[in-house]
């Protein structure tokens, strides 16, 4: 009976520590991805956007200050990707449909962020934008051509680009919402543009009221 | 005995050259199906030196040989979470845990408990195991998204049929076991 008694105890045990293993290794069940977790953790943190020098579809060199006082609509893409990116930038477009006119420019400004400096000069930015209807303007499209200065906000906002060596590059995607200030404030799901706008919405109408 | 010791240290030092891990990692496929592997069998190889030198401690704890079959179910459960792969290359301390857990939480009391379990605890094991598989590779096959960020599609792709062949190998092996009386051939 004693004997028996161990090898129960040590069934119990062994279960606490695999509910302890898996509660820790998916941050309470929520995470059982790193993309996921990445995610939260950025939601958490709200690291600020660093100090870049972008060039964007017009050949314009400018900081990240010619955004100050609005909120910026980031994803990051690359200009020969055939896959996420186009979807990423035709969602990303959606919901610059989707939002009320008299918030964009205004109040909110879209920025697709190249990772690829080498091959996305302005005249292909500028290209590529036509395709899905921005105006340079209040939806821009921009590099940034220091590779340093790119790596350090990768790296800040999470953003995972990995080069396959044949010109194309695997990289996570989502839909970033920086505020007023220059903080990360939010990152969506770029596969739900619905939603996303919806997020946008509230965030801009509740800056309004106050 | 002290032979099999050696060689399961040996095995667990190698793989824990940095060259050798950085290299296996840098495959998705050899990461899952031949690094992890090869740190349990490094367990496994390792176990009769522990079983000698703690006996009580195995025979007091691990009677039946369910608590530790438990733990390395866990045990590997918790290593087929993409997550974990993934925090196994940007996170150190989850690396540390992974050349631990393998060996000395998985392939250390699968060998104690192995001979313990009656047959048809074993085959049940394996059967979860199949089914488990089955599930990770049509997972990592069908799945639309990149599940793990430090590896491509494509090898996400690749290590589901990887999944699914190693399932394909346990259906093999249990239909022997239900089918073929190895009596009949002797």
């Amino acid at each position: 009976m004693k004997k028996l008694e161990h090898n129960t105890i040590a069934i119990i045990v062994v279960l606490l520590f695999g509910c302890v293993l898996f509660y820790v290794g998916t941050d309470g069940f929520r995470a059982f991805t790193a993309e996921t977790a990445r995610v939260n953790q950025l939601i958490k943190e709200k690291p600020k956007f660093p100090d870049v020098t972008f060039e964007d579809s017009f050949g314009r060199k400018y900081s990240f200050s010619e955004f100050e006082n609005k909120y910026v609509f980031i994803t990051f893409f690359y200009t020969a990707c055939t896959t996420v990116c186009i979807q990423l930038e035709v969602n990303m477009g959606k919901v610059y449909d989707m939002l009320p006119e008299q918030y964009i420019d205004e109040d909110i400004v879209f920025l697709s962020i190249s990772f690829d400096p080498e091959k996305d000069d302005p005249a292909t930015l500028s290209r590529y934008k036509d395709y899905f209807n921005s105006d340079g303007e209040t939806w821009r499209m921009a590099t940034i051509p220091d590779q340093k200065e790119l790596d350090s906000l990768l790296q800040e906002f999470g953003v995972i680009v990995i080069p396959d060596g044949k010109g194309h590059f695997a990289h996570n995607s989502a839909f970033y919402i920086v505020d007023k200030q220059g903080f990360l404030t939010n990152v969506l799901d770029y596969r739900d543009p619905e939603t996303a706008a919806d997020v946008v919405k509230t965030i801009l109408e509740n800056d309004k009221g106050e | 005995m002290m032979d099999q010791f050696k060689i399961g240290l040996a095995l667990f030092i190698f793989l824990a050259i940095p060259p050798v891990a950085s290299f296996m990692e840098s495959v998705m496929v050899i990461h899952m199906h031949m690094q992890m592997p090869m740190l349990v069998i490094a367990g496994l190889l390792m176990a009769p030196f522990f079983q000698k030198q703690f006996p009580n401690f195995f025979e007091k704890w691990n009677e039946n040989g369910i608590p530790g079959i438990l733990l390395f179910i866990i045990i590997i459960s918790y290593w087929l979470l993409p997550r974990t792969m993934d925090e196994a290359l940007s996170l150190t301390s989850v690396e540390i845990f992974k050349f631990i857990s393998l060996p000395f939480l998985a392939g250390v009391p699968l060998r104690d408990s192995w001979k313990k379990l009656s047959d048809f605890s074993k085959n049940f094991v394996i059967t979860l195991f199949t089914i488990v598989f089955l599930g990770m590779g049509f997972l990592y096959i069908f799945v639309p998204v990149q599940l793990c960020n430090n590896y491509l599609i494509i090898e996400q792709i690749a290590l589901g049929w990887a999944f699914l062949l190693t399932a394909v190998g346990m259906i093999v092996y249990l239909l022997y076991v239900a089918f073929v009386d190895p009596s009949e051939y002797e």
